[in-house]
This record gives C-alpha cells, sequence and structure tokens, in this order.
C-alpha cells in the first residue's frame, strides 16, 4: 500500500513536474552556470502569473535551496492546485513543518494530504520528552553557577548533564594522594564541593519563595548575604558604595560561579531593590536517585553529595548513560549494582556498541559468531545480561575491547568485507589468544585513555585485496624478515614473534602478531609499519614491489613521517619512492650541519611545493612521477651551498614547468598564483583575496622573491663577463637582508644555552643578517671563482624562500604568529635538539610560553607542516563566551581542514549536489516520523555510522515526531551518509528531491559521483588514513584514544566541509568563495565550541549550525538590504 | 595577473606599510606615499619626577631621525586636543575630519572627539598562576576603572590560554565592572599571546590608547616572544603599564622584560604584591594618563623603512630641566 501510495504521489508530482519541466530546465542551467540567484529571480518571475507549474517548479526551486520562502510557496502551489495535484505540496509541507518543528501546521497539513489521497502518513501522539519522564535530583542554586563551576557547557541537553559530571569527576575530580594509593580531591573538586556549600547557604537565604531579596543597601539582609558571598561594603551607602573582598575563598566562589556581584552592587549605589531568583536545579537522573545509592547513603545527604564523593560511582553512572537503553536496562534488571560497578571502567570505554536484539546480545559477526563468542566469554549471547557482564569482567577488559573493535568495524566497499573476515570463527579466537596474552593485567580500560588504539586502527583500516585476503604490503618475506631482523637500532619487537616469524605461511600469521602487538604498551612500530604502507598501496593500481616496501619498513623510524607525502601521489613509481630514500639518507650524510639543514629545508620544501601543486591539480597526475624524480635528482649529491642553490633553482624551474607555466613568467608571482590555488588565470575576488593575504605574510617575514634572488644571480654572471654592477639591484637586496633582525630574546647567553633551543636556526639567521652583500660584491670585482662564492651564499635565502612559500600556503586563519614574529620561517629547525635527529621527524611545535625561548618555532621536517601551524595558532582563537575550552588536538584538525582543500575546482553542480543530499537526508528524516518503514528504513542506515544509544535516541524522538530533535542528533556527515546510501541502495528517486539528485547524476557522472565528492568534501586525515588528501571515510566518531587524545576523534569528524558545502549552495554562493569563506566559518566555529570534556562533538556541532545560523541571517539582511529575498 | 596585482598591491598601498611597499618595489617599481598618522603620548616630569602641566605646543620640537616634525594637534591629559596651524598658532580641534588609519584598505576619518580622553584597555590575567590573587586583583581593577576621566573609555579583557573580551570599549563604567566580575579564573597562562590581540583591537581604535597588564608574570603557553609584541606596541604608539603582582626579585626574567616592555612603548612597571601597592599603582597610571601630552602629526618624508628614533626636546630653557617620557621610536605600520 505504502508503495502504491508513493508512486501514486510522485507520478503527480511528475505530471506536474512535465509541464514545469521546461522552466525547471532553464533555471537548472542558468544554476548550473554559477547564476542561482538568476535562476530564483527567473522563476520567481514565472509565478506572477499564478501558473501552477510555475509555482511548483519555483517552490521546488526554494526547497531544493533550503530556502525559508519554500513553505509559502507549497502553501501557494496547494491553494492553487485541484484534486490529487494537491498531494505533493501538501506531503511536503507536512514533512517541512515538522523540521521546523510546527506541529500544528504539520497535522493541517497532514489532512489536506489525506484528503488528496495520501494513506501513507500518520503524525504520531506526542508524548512527554524522555527527560520529563525521568526522576530528577536537586541541586543548589541555579543552573549555569554550577556549570561554570563544574566545568559544564550550559547548552548541554538536561539528561547529558550528570553524564557530563560524571566524566569531569573521573577523569578531573581525584589525584594518587601523596604517600598512599587513597586518591584526594584536586582543586577542581573542591572548589566544586566548596560551591555546593555556599549555594546552600544561599538558599537559606533566599527563604521559601526561593528569591535573593535584598530590598536597600542599608536592610538587615544585605550584611548577611554579603558575608556569605565574601565581600563587604566599602563606603556608606549611596553613590559612593563599593563591593571589596573580605573574605577571598568565599569571593572567588561568588566570582567564578557568576554571582551577579556588579548588579548587586549597583542596586546597592541606587538603593534599589535587588532579586535574584535562586531556585535548586533540577537534573534528570537515569532510572532513579535511590538505584545509585546505598540504603546509608539514601539516609545520608543528598545525592549531587555522594555522587561527587564516589569517583567508581560516576565511572558507572558514565558507563550506562552511554549503553543502548536496551542493554543497560537488561544489565540492571539481572545484576547488582555492586557486581558491576567494579568493571564499570570497562563497560564505560567497551559497552558504547552492547545491543540486544531478539532477546539476544548482538555479536559482531552475527549467528555465524555466536557460538564461538559463547566459548570465549563463557556465556551465550541469548543470555544477553549474563553475556555482557561477564565479558566486561573477564582479562581485565581484554575480550570487551577487541569486542569493541570488532563491533565498530563498518562496511566500506574499499576494503572489503572485514568484519566478516576476522569474526571467522577460528580465526577470531586465534585473534583474540594474540591479543591476551598471559599476563592481562593492566587492562586497556586502565588508564585515563583507551590503550587498545592500535586494534581499533588496524581493525577500521584493513583492507582484503579481491581474493579476500587481507592485504599484506609486500608480501609475507617483508614482515617475515622484519620480524626476525628488525630495522638497526630498533632492538626486538618481540622475541617470541622474532622466533615463529620463519614459519609464517598466510598473512593471518602477520595479522596475528600485529594483534599481539596491540597490547603492548610501548610503541607499536610494526604496526604503524603495516598501516603506513597499507595506506601507500591503497589508491595504487599496481601495489608497491617487495623489494621498495622492505626498504621503506626498514627505514620507517627515520623516514615514517615523509610516507603520507609518497602516500598522496598513487602515480609515484617504486623507483621514485627509492629515490627519496635515497636522496634523503645522502642528505643525512652531509657533514656540515648547517649545510644539512640548509639542504634538508630546500629539498622537503621544493616536495611540500610539488605536493600542493598535485593535490591541486596544478600538476597533472601523468607528470607527477617524472616531476618528483627530476625535482629530486640534483639533491643526491650535494656537496656545499652552491649546490644547495643549484639545486633548488632547478627545483623551481622543474615545478613551474610542471604547472605549465607561460614563458617568461615571474617565478615569484606564479608561485603566488599557484599556491593560491589555481593553474588557470583567476580575477575572482575569492582569489585576489587569497593572494593578497599570500603576499602579505611573505612580506611579514621578511623573505626575499624568487624573482629577486635568481635576478641577483643571473647578475652576478654577468658581472664575471665583465658588465657592470647594477647597485640597484644590489642595494635592493641588501636593503632586505639588512631588515633581517636576531630573534628578539631577553636573555644573556649564558641564559639562552640553559634554555632555549634552536641553536642552528639562530646560526642560519645570524649569518643571513651579517652577509653584507654590496662589500662582496665590491671585493670580487670580477674574478668568477669569487662571484661564484656570492652565489653560493644565496642557497640560504632561497630555503627560506621555498620554506616560506610553504608556510604561506597553509596559514592559519588570523595567521597571528606569521605576522607578528618576522623569523617565524626563517627559523624553522631542521635539525632540532641535539642528538634527536629530527631533520625527517614530523613538524613539531616547541619553545611556547616565555621564557624557555624567544617564541615558539616549528622544528623536524615540513612533512605536518598544516597540522604544527594550526597547532600553533590555536590559541589565538578568541572564544566568543567564557574560557576554559577544549583545544587540544581537535581544533588544529579543523583548521587544517579548511586549510589544505580548495574549492576552485568544484562546479555549481557539486555544491548543489552536496546541498540536494542534505535536503533528502533531513526528508527522510521527517517521513521516518509519519511512516515505521521509512523509519526503520533510515535508522538501519543511520546504525552503520552512529552508536547504538544514539540511534536508539533518535529513535525515540521520531517515534514522538519530533523530528527536529531527531535532526539536532544527527551529524551532517550521517545526513549525508543516509542519503547516500538509501539512494544507493534503493535505487529509488521517490520524491522530486531524489529525483533530482538522481537527474543531475545521470547529467554530468564524471562530476557529480561519491568519489568527486568525497575528495572535494572530506577532510585530510594524516593520522587515520596518513595522507593529506581530503577524503571522507565515513567512520562512526572515534572516541578518544591513548597516544592521540582527540586527533583521531577530529579527523572522524567530518561534518564541517559537507555542512558548509550545503550552506553555500542554500546562500546561492559560489563554489570559488568556499575557499574564503571556509577558513572564516571554521575558526569562528571554533570561537564557539563550549565543550564540556574531549570527546563533547555535540557541542561542536551546535556551534557549527550557530554558525550557519549567522551565515544565513547576514545573507538575509543583505539581500534584504539590497531590495532581493532570500 | 599583472592588472590583478596592480590591484592587490593599490589596496595594501592605502594601508601604508613601508615592508610591503618594498615588496612591491623588487618586482616593478611602484611608489607610494604613506599617509599613517603617528600619534605620540609622553610625560613630561622635573627632577624630582612630579608632572609638569600647561606647557604649550611650541614648547616641543619633536624629531624622527633628527628630522623635525610637523605637530598637527596637541592635547594635555583629558582636555580636547587642539588643532596647530601651519604658522604655529593654534585653534580649537572642531569637526576637523584628517586622514587616518585604514581599516580594512577603506579610509576612516579622525574625528575631533578621538582624543579627548584615552581608550584604556585592561588586561587582566585570570590563569591558574593568579589564583590566589584573583579577587583582590579584580577588585583593585574595579576601583580604577571607577576612577578612570570620565571622558576615557575603558574596555577589560582577560586572558588564560585565551583572550576573552570581557567588556569591550565602553564609556560605561558599570558595563566594564560587570564584564570584569563575569571572568572565569583558571587555565594555562599565554600573557604574550593575549597582550598581541590586546594590541591588534586597540590598533584600530582611532585615539589615544594604552594598555594596562594585570599579571604575575609567568607565562607557560605563549607562541610570540615579548620582544615581538613590544615591537608591535611600539609600532602602534600604544604604551604598555605593567602591574606585576609579584615581587621585582622572584622572578628576575620575567621582571626585566616587564620594565623593558613598558620603557620600550612609553608606559610603566610596577611590582606590587600587596592590594595596597596595586591600588597604588593604579593611583600613578591614572595620574599618568591626566598628565600627559599628546601630539599627533604625518611624518615628514624619511626614506628609512626601519626603526625611526623619534625625539622629543623641550626648546625652553626652563626645560631644558624637565625629563620627557616617550616612546623612543617605530616602525611604520605594516598594514596587518
Amino acid at each position: 500500500m505504502t508503495i502504491l501510495v508513493r508512486s501514486l504521489v510522485f507520478a503527480f508530482a511528475a505530471s506536474l513536474a512535465a509541464t514545469a519541466q521546461d522552466l525547471s530546465i532553464r533555471a537548472w542551467q542558468m544554476e548550473s552556470k554559477g547564476d542561482a540567484s538568476g535562476a530564483r529571480e527567473f522563476l520567481e518571475r514565472s509565478t506572477q502569473g499564478g501558473g501552477l507549474d510555475a509555482l511548483v517548479a519555483y517552490a521546488q526551486f526554494l526547497d531544493r535551496h533550503h530556502d525559508p520562502g519554500a513553505r509559502p510557496a507549497y502553501e501557494r502551489v496547494l491553494r492553487t492546485a485541484q484534486g490529487a495535484q494537491r498531494m505533493q505540496p501538501a506531503r511536503r509541507l507536512v514533512e517541512l513543518d515538522l523540521l521546523a518543528g510546527d506541529r500544528d501546521a504539520a497535522q493541517r497539513h497532514l489532512e489536506q494530504y489525506t484528503s488528496a489521497g495520501g494513506r501513507d502518513f500518520s503524525l504520531p501522539p506526542l508524548l512527554p520528552a524522555s527527560a520529563e519522564k525521568k526522576t530528577t535530583i536537586s541541586i543548589p542554586g541555579p543552573l549555569h553557577s554550577f556549570a561554570r563551576m563544574a566545568a559544564l557547557a550550559p547548552d548541554l541537553a538536561a539528561e547529558d548533564l550528570l553524564p557530563a559530571l560524571a566524566r569531569n569527576v573521573v577523569t578531573n575530580g581525584y589525584q594518587a594522594a601523596s604517600g598512599n594509593e587513597a586518591l584526594e580531591q584536586t582543586e577542581y573538586l573542591k572548589l566544586v564541593v566548596r560551591y555546593l556549600s555556599q549555594a546552600r547557604e544561599l538558599e537559606k537565604l533566599a527563604g521559601a519563595d526561593q528569591v535573593l531579596k535584598i530590598e536597600s543597601c542599608d536592610s538587615a539582609q544585605t550584611g548577611e548575604l554579603l558575608r556569605v558571598l565574601g565581600y563587604r561594603m566599602r563606603g556608606g551607602c549611596g553613590s559612593e558604595v563599593v563591593l571589596e573582598t573580605v573574605n577571598g575563598t568565599r569571593a572567588f566562589l561568588t566570582i567564578d560561579s557568576g554571582f551577579p556581584l556588579a548588579e548587586l552592587e549597583q542596586s546597592l549605589r541606587t538603593n534599589r531593590p535587588f532579586n535574584y531568583d535562586f531556585k535548586p536545579t533540577q537534573v534528570p537522573v537515569l532510572y532513579t536517585a535511590d538505584y545509585w545509592l546505598s540504603a546509608k547513603e539514601r539516609q545520608g545527604g543528598e545525592f549531587i553529595d555522594t555522587f561527587l564523593g564516589d569517583p567508581s560511582l560516576c565511572r558507572l553512572y558514565l558507563a550506562m548513560a552511554k549503553l543502548d537503553p536496551a542493554a543497560a536496562d537488561e544489565l540492571r534488571k539481572n545484576t547488582t549494582l555492586q557486581r558491576i560497578r567494579a568493571y564499570a571502567h570497562v563497560l564505560d570505554f567497551y559497552g558504547g556498541m552492547f545491543q540486544i536484539r531478539n532477546g539476544k546480545a548482538v555479536v559482531p559477526g552475527g549467528a555465524r559468531s555466536e557460538k564461538a563468542w559463547s566459548d570465549l566469554v563463557g556465556v551465550a549471547p541469548d543470555k544477553p545480561a549474563a553475556f555482557f557482564e561477564r565479558l566486561v569482567a573477564k582479562d581485565d577488559g581484554w575480550m570487551a575491547s577487541y569486542f569493541d573493535a570488532l563491533s565498530r568495524i563498518s562496511f566500506n566497499p574499499a576494503n572489503g568485507p572485514v568484519q566478516n573476515y576476522l569474526t571467522e570463527p577460528e580465526r577470531m579466537k586465534r585473534f583474540y589468544a594474540a591479543i591476551r596474552g598471559k599476563v592481562t593485567s593492566p587492562g586497556p580500560a586502565r588508564p585515563v585513555f583507551r590503550s587498545n588504539t592500535d586494534m581499533l586502527l588496524l581493525t577500521t583500516r584493513l583492507r582484503l585485496d579481491p581474493d579476500g585476503r587481507p592485504h599484506i604490503p609486500g608480501n609475507l618475506e617483508v614482515w617475515r624478515t622484519l620480524f626476525i631482523e628488525h630495522p638497526p637500532g630498533a632492538g626486538k619487537y618481540d622475541a617470541k614473534l622474532s622466533k615463529a616469524a620463519p614459519a609464517w605461511k598466510d598473512p593471518d600469521d602477520v595479522l596475528e602478531a600485529l594483534f599481539g602487538l596491540c597490547r603492548k604498551s610501548v610503541e607499536n612500530e610494526p604496526l604503524k609499519i603495516f598501516m603506513a604502507l597499507s595506506d601507500m598501496d591503497r589508491r595504487r593500481r599496481t601495489p608497491l614491489e617487495a623489494k621498495t616496501v622492505d626498504r621503506l619498513s626498514r627505514h620507517f623510524r627515520a623516514f615514517g613521517a615523509q610516507y603520507p607525502i609518497l602516500a598522496e601521489a598513487p602515480e609515484l613509481s617504486d623507483a621514485t619512492v627509492i629515490q627519496f630514500l635515497d636522496v634523503a639518507e645522502a642528505i643525512n650524510q652531509i657533514r656540515d650541519i648547517g649545510v644539512r639543514a640548509d639542504a634538508a629545508g630546500s629539498m622537503q620544501a621544493l616536495v611540500g611545493l610539488w605536493q600542493i601543486f598535485y593535490r591541486q591539480g596544478s600538476i597533472a597526475p601523468a607528470d607527477a612521477d617524472h616531476t618528483l624524480s627530476t625535482l629530486l635528482s640534483p639533491f643526491a649529491k650535494l656537496k656545499n651551498e652552491r649546490d644547495i642553490f643549484e639545486s633548488g633553482r632547478e627545483g623551481v624551474k622543474t615545478l613551474l614547468a610542471a604547472t605549465k607555466s607561460p614563458a617568461g613568467a615571474s617565478p615569484q608571482d606564479r608561485m603566488i598564483d599557484l599556491l593560491a590555488g589555481t593553474s588557470e588565470s583567476d580575477n575572482s575576488d575569492a582569489h585576489t583575496q587569497l593572494v593578497e593575504d599570500m603576499i602579505r605574510i611573505f612580506e611579514s617575514q621578511r623573505l626575499i622573491s624568487l624573482a629577486t634572488i635568481f635576478e641577483l644571480v643571473d647578475h652576478l654572471e654577468s658581472i664575471a663577463k665583465g658588465e657592470k654592477a647594477n647597485m640597484a639591484l644590489v642595494n635592493r637586496m641588501a636593503s632586505r637582508i639588512s631588515e633581517i633582525q636576531l630573534p628578539r630574546t631577553a636573555l644573556s647567553t649564558v641564559e639562552r644555552n640553559t634554555l632555549s633551543f634552536g641553536y642552528w636556526s639562530e646560526k642560519h639567521i645570524e649569518a643571513q643578517r651579517k652577509l653584507n652583500l654590496r662589500a662582496l660584491i665590491d671585493r670580487a670585482a670580477t674574478d668568477p671563482k669569487k662571484l661564484d662564492d656570492v652565489r653560493a651564499l644565496m642557497g640560504p635565502f632561497l630555503r627560506d624562500t621555498l620554506v616560506g612559500l610553504n608556510y604561506v600556503h597553509y596559514a592559519p586563519p588570523g595567521a597571528q604568529v606569521l605576522y607578528t614574529n618576522p623569523l617565524f620561517v626563517r627559523s624553522h629547525d631542521f635539525i632540532g635538539l641535539q642528538g634527536s635527529l629530527q631533520t625527517w621527524r614530523p613538524t613539531e611545535v616547541l619553545g611556547t610560553g616565555w621564557p624557555t625561548s624567544a617564541g615558539g618555532k616549528l622544528v623536524g621536517s615540513l612533512a605536518s607542516l598544516p597540522y604544527a601551524l594550526a597547532e600553533a595558532e590555536q590559541n589565538f582563537l578568541i572564544p566568543s563566551r567564557e574560557q576554559a575550552l577544549i583545544w587540544g588536538d581537535l581544533v588544529p584538525q579543523l583548521i587544517l581542514s579548511a586549510t589544505v582543500p580548495r574549492w576552485w575546482d568544484v562546479t555549481p553542480g557539486q555544491l548543489h549536489w552536496v546541498g540536494l543530499h542534505m535536503i533528502y537526508g533531513e526528508a527522510l528524516l521527517a517521513e521516518s516520523a509519519l511512516n515505521a518503514d521509512r523509519r526503520q528504513a533510515a535508522l538501519e542506515v543511520l546504525s552503520r555510522y552512529a552508536m547504538p544509544a544514539r540511534v536508539e535516541k533518535i529513535r525515540e524522538l521520531l517515534e514522538q515526531g519530533r523530528v527536529q530533535g531527531a535532526l539536532e542528533n544527527v551529524m551532517p556527515s550521517e545526513l549525508f551518509a543516509i542519503a547516500r546510501d538509501l539512494l544507493s541502495d534503493r535505487n529509488s528517486a521517490d520524491t522530486p528531491v531524489a529525483a533530482e539528485i538522481h537527474r543531475e547524476a545521470a547529467e554530468a557522472p564524471q562530476h557529480l559521483n561519491y568519489q568527486t565528492i568525497s575528495h572535494f568534501f572530506g577532510t585530510p586525515k594524516p593520522t587515520l588514513a596518513n595522507s593529506y588528501s581530503p577524503e571522507l571515510l565515513n567512520l562512526r566518531t572515534f572516541p578518544t584514544l591513548m597516544g592521540y587524545s582527540s586527533r583521531i576523534l577530529a579527523e572522524s569528524w567530518e561534518s564541517n566541509l559537507l555542512y558548509y558545502g550545503a550552506l553555500a549552495d542554500q546562500l546561492y554562493l559560489s563554489p570559488a568563495q568556499l575557499n574564503v569563506l571556509v577558513p572564516e566559518w571554521t575558526r569562528s566555529t571554533v570561537e564557539r565550541i563550549f565543550a564540556t570534556h574531549l570527546e563533547d562533538w555535540p557541542a561542536l556541532l551546535r556551534s557549527l549550525r550557530l554558525v550557519g545560523d549567522d551565515a544565513r541571517e547576514k545573507a538575509h539582511r543583505q539581500a534584504t538590504a539590497a531590495g532581493a529575498g532570500l | 595577473m599583472t592588472l590583478l596585482k596592480n590591484t592587490i598591491f593599490g589596496g595594501i598601498g592605502l594601508l601604508g606599510s613601508g615592508g610591503l611597499l618594498w615588496l612591491y618595489a623588487q618586482d616593478r617599481p611602484t611608489f607610494r606615499i604613506k599617509v599613517d598618522m603617528v600619534v605620540l603620548s609622553f610625560t613630561v616630569t622635573d627632577s624630582k619626577g612630579k608632572y609638569i602641566n600647561g606647557l604649550k605646543p611650541a614648547d616641543f620640537r619633536v624629531t624622527e631621525d633628527g628630522i623635525v616634525q610637523k605637530v598637527n594637534t596637541f592635547g594635555e591629559g583629558s582636555k580636547p586636543p587642539i588643532q596647530v596651524m601651519e604658522d604655529g598658532t593654534t585653534r580649537p580641534f572642531l569637526n576637523a575630519a584628517a586622514p587616518g588609519g585604514t581599516e580594512g584598505g577603506v579610509k576612516s576619518e579622525v574625528r575631533s572627539d578621538s582624543f579627548v580622553g584615552t581608550n584604556v584597555f585592561v588586561l587582566f590575567d585570570t590563569s591558574n598562576y593568579m589564583y590566589r590573587g584573583f579577587v583582590y586583583a579584580s577588585d583593585a581593577i574595579a576601583d580604577f576603572v571607577r576612577g578612570l576621566d570620565r571622558n576615557d573609555s575603558v574596555a577589560v579583557y582577560t586572558f588564560s590560554r585565551n583572550l576573552s573580551r570581557a567588556a569591550p570599549l565602553t564609556h560605561e563604567r558599570g558595563e566594564a565592572i560587570f564584564g570584569l566580575r563575569k571572568a572565569v579564573a583558571g587555565d594555562d597562562a599565554a600573557l604574550y599571546n593575549g597582550l598581541l590581540l590586546t594590541l591588534r583591537d586597540a590598533a584600530k581604535v582611532p585615539g589615544r590608547k594604552v594598555i594596562i597588564v594585570f599579571s604575575n608574570g609567568p607565562d607557560n603557553a605563549s607562541m610570540v616572544a615579548p620582544d615581538d609584541v613590544r615591537a608591535v606596541a611600539e609600532d602602534e604608539g600604544i604604551p604598555i603599564y605593567v602591574i606585576s603582582t609579584n615581587e621585582v626579585n622572584k622572578d628576575p626574567m620575567s621582571s626585566a622584560v616587564f620594565k623593558r616592555i613598558s620603557t620600550r612603548t612609553g608606559g610603566k612597571s610596577y611590582f606590587a604584591k600587596t592590594w595596597q601597592k596595586q591600588v597604588e599603582a593604579f593611583e600613578s597610571i591614572r595620574e599618568d594618563l591626566g598628565n600627559s601630552y599628546t601630539i599627533t602629526y604625518y611624518p615628514q618624508p624619511n626614506p628609512n623603512e626601519g626603526f625611526r628614533k623619534i625625539n622629543v626636546e623641550i626648546v625652553t630653557d626652563v626645560g631644558k630641566k624637565y625629563r620627557v617620557r616617550a616612546r623612543p621610536g617605530y616602525r611604520p605600520r605594516g598594514g596587518f
């Protein structure tokens, strides 16, 4: 029946559209050329005649752009249409009403839909929100004060408050007491407890009305209130009265909790009444308060006091709140609080994927693996509570962590059926035995972060070859050799594995070894090698040869940080990969450290530019290998600065040729153009702005343009041939050199030697500063040898310019460091601390905080420059609300997602296609509230990407018709994925939007496909995918992990660019504008994040939506001011 | 590209950056005239440190690298400024639009009331280092804000790891104190990052401005070095006053930096561990603001695009005994 009605509806819609088609096609033609606002105007004009076709075309156009005018436009269609023609607009109105939270309108339009013949929708009755059903506990004082003191985001949903508090108590509330094993409260928790005490005193003063009232300055209550607050009046009542601290401890709580002290003072000064609502806060508690307390505790103090005083209770509360509600209920009913409390840490980290369906625990591998799980756990999955209880109790968490890692594997066509492979019963048992080992303690849930990071990375990123076997880079022999011989200096990975390796015959032998090493607390180098090399092979047409893999694996420790560069271009030949390693080794052999730093810097900078140009399409894939090889060649045999200069110059020529640069173009101008992101001429405002910003940064760093350096060097050759020195040119260069200053350190030499680092970078700068070019040229006269020496001195300058061009490209929004520290580029330290061999290591930020250095600087190679620059900039962002934000590793990843990709090659059609998917995803959610079949289908897809507890929450909201609430819990990346998967699963065109998506894709299949969208709207994932090449991986959002904090979580967050893309489409912006707007929007998004903890991605989602609302409002204001509508 | 680059350079040229102009000159000879106005505040004291008031424009001679400058306006304390004419006569500075700084490439006008009073930016350290003295410092700052001249504007910023604009620039004392009292304590200290961002904000405001840093010194999170920040303050002509809640000898490195930053920008540093000393320090700053002179001028042609040394002399005989405290110089603005 449902299918029939849907077909009918769409047939009507199609009949309408058939006559409206001409209008729509004409509008689409304008739109696909980037004139969306023109298309809108055209359609709006067409409606003036009042014809139904035009009204439909206009309404659908507005709808596709998420325009707020869509609902009124559909209303107009509904008023004009007759009979069954009314079905489609009425149906769409019901959906839009629910998305807007307008239930009354939805009910009205549903009736119209039904009366027009629609039968597949019914609006479920509105039940009280789940939070309202729950029992509550009381916290003294207003929520905002408690939230400030407990470091909770004030806009947390009510039901999320206690879990967030529990997490803060677990992670920040206690520390080991000195001298014994007991825990003592941290300063954070002491302040929360003190605050509660003060709040209770204030509650008493507030009395039965629960309002703090001061009638006048000299009233009796004033003194008592001030005493509790820790203040007193200075000066008599009247305009001179000032509040000053009398009790520092109390006053601190007053200020820190945000008590309106200034308002109180103002009331006293003006002798006006002061009223402050001091009602206690009611916070929903999971199950009932009594469930969590012992009989003794129930009679003692209040719930909140017991809660704060018991970290293990908090851990259990947190764990249960994260569980799928059905699984949590089952556990609660079948086991005691005390029993499960002992394993709260395991449940907290690894319980998130527990689910019960049809009375059985859902296990990875499904029915085929149930018996194996039953054997491993000791309880069958058909006794779910006992199964889960035993699972968390087993092996101090190792089995639960294995269960979790296997459960999280999502099907990814690129990886193959990995979960199916790993859960083959015998294989699963075998790998588990490897993980477990003999000594199980300490388990992976003991530290603050989950320590099974490697296992999670392995199961997530493992790939099966077309023959269904795991992809092993190189061949088995390479891995046997690696484990037997080990790279020089690595020591044995594992004595037993080294002993077993000669007998390895199967890829599973390698996997077993890798699983076994996952439990080691020390760095798991073999796994890192495996992942890096797998990722290098991932996009290659032909995998790397065994001998290449062997070489790469042996040199991973020295050069592993460089592999993502090589992974980014799958066209690279094995020979070029080997050549890269040869060159890096050759540079390491240079004995003069200054020359070595210049050689490494120049080579890395050129490779960095090659990487950027390749990524942006300025170097064609077919030319990538040859270009890199040509670039590298001269660096293999460097001896001195002269060679470095020549190699650098040749490298620039190679890059300019590979990017098809016009003959005679200024190398500097051309480089900046290319870095801005286009190889073709582009005079758009966006391009101009990007170029302008790059030039400013380049100038702030007092770098010398490529054109000037090359001109001078050419001129030196002319002088050698007897030409007169061009002193104007020499002076220009000399003048620039004179602007180079020594680092502005305030320390004496002794202090500097003691505290700071960067000897070689300072020496590099000092040598440049002391260069007296005029005198050298004067002295050289026409002596070719001496002039040649002068030419060699240009090597370090060229290095800085090339390095600077990399910095300029990746400059984060704001770029305060680059604008303020004129030596930031020059002080890049390619050598690092003595003995640390950082030349090829990842880029690191060192020296923050004074007086340890004269400002922070970057150390190491340029391989992870985008991340390091973003990290250096993050603390310059200015939060829009209170301080104490969660930055850490999350923000640099968000920033680099805005600085690495460019959108010059995105077509308006692609932008629109992303927008359509978002609209279709929203429509699917709305339909899910109105149709049970639809809901089941949508939630099944969602469960591939979201954790079970969240899927259940969304289900509950949809079952109540709360579409807006459900949408708030779905990430934009999930919305996109739901639309994509349902469109692909059904290959259907069941609504006008779906039909439009299919139509557009069929019209331009090369542009409108998911691979292209993944490239343009995906994010770089240097840790997860070993590449800066943007892509969508569609993984479940990761938790924080040992060794990575929230960095992998941040890399698994793929919503920003999809959201911004859809936003740009809604606002009729051109794709080119994204190049300017995405960094701005990202900055604004970060400045509005107000998170409670490291995994608080909902705070990020809230912030993202605020930025979208602002952009829409701003566009609306501008359009209104310009006399147009939006 | 040529057309594009000319457009860009034209836009940047308005910002009057010497450094930027040099870039353009690297590849093509383009010359532009800078229109940046220099705002110079200074105090005059006698041998006992007592402020000298009532001096006139004709009593001063201002030079940049030895080149005598033509003073455009002259002001004392919070009195309205006067315009200094070509012949040395003066007249009230009313509704005179003068070319001023630029914001986003758009030339802004300097209003006559821009130089009445001072724009005071208070930068309050709320990091973990200030935990113990947080509330007392808050009281002292509140007192200072209340006591500012009615013509002054005040902004209250706080910093720990990040900057927070607790109260944007306002004439309303109440608003500033509301913002101050909402500050949250805790986290790492990035003093010089915070100071840099405050300078960037202050630089956008026309007229006379000062920054008062209230901190106990340690910094464990800044990316920028103190002297890079000091250079920005020098170039923007913004005096920095520092009130350290540490003893001078307790952290000699921070103390030395505080002294250098304040001296080089025309401000002062105070080491005030006790609440009473902090109040005195604020009182001293207030006096400084009330007793300072402010002149503006458009720099005479000067080939030096690097650091330009400023010298303020008192030309009358009686004034030779007096001491002038001003920033030692600046670099032409970079336009960022």
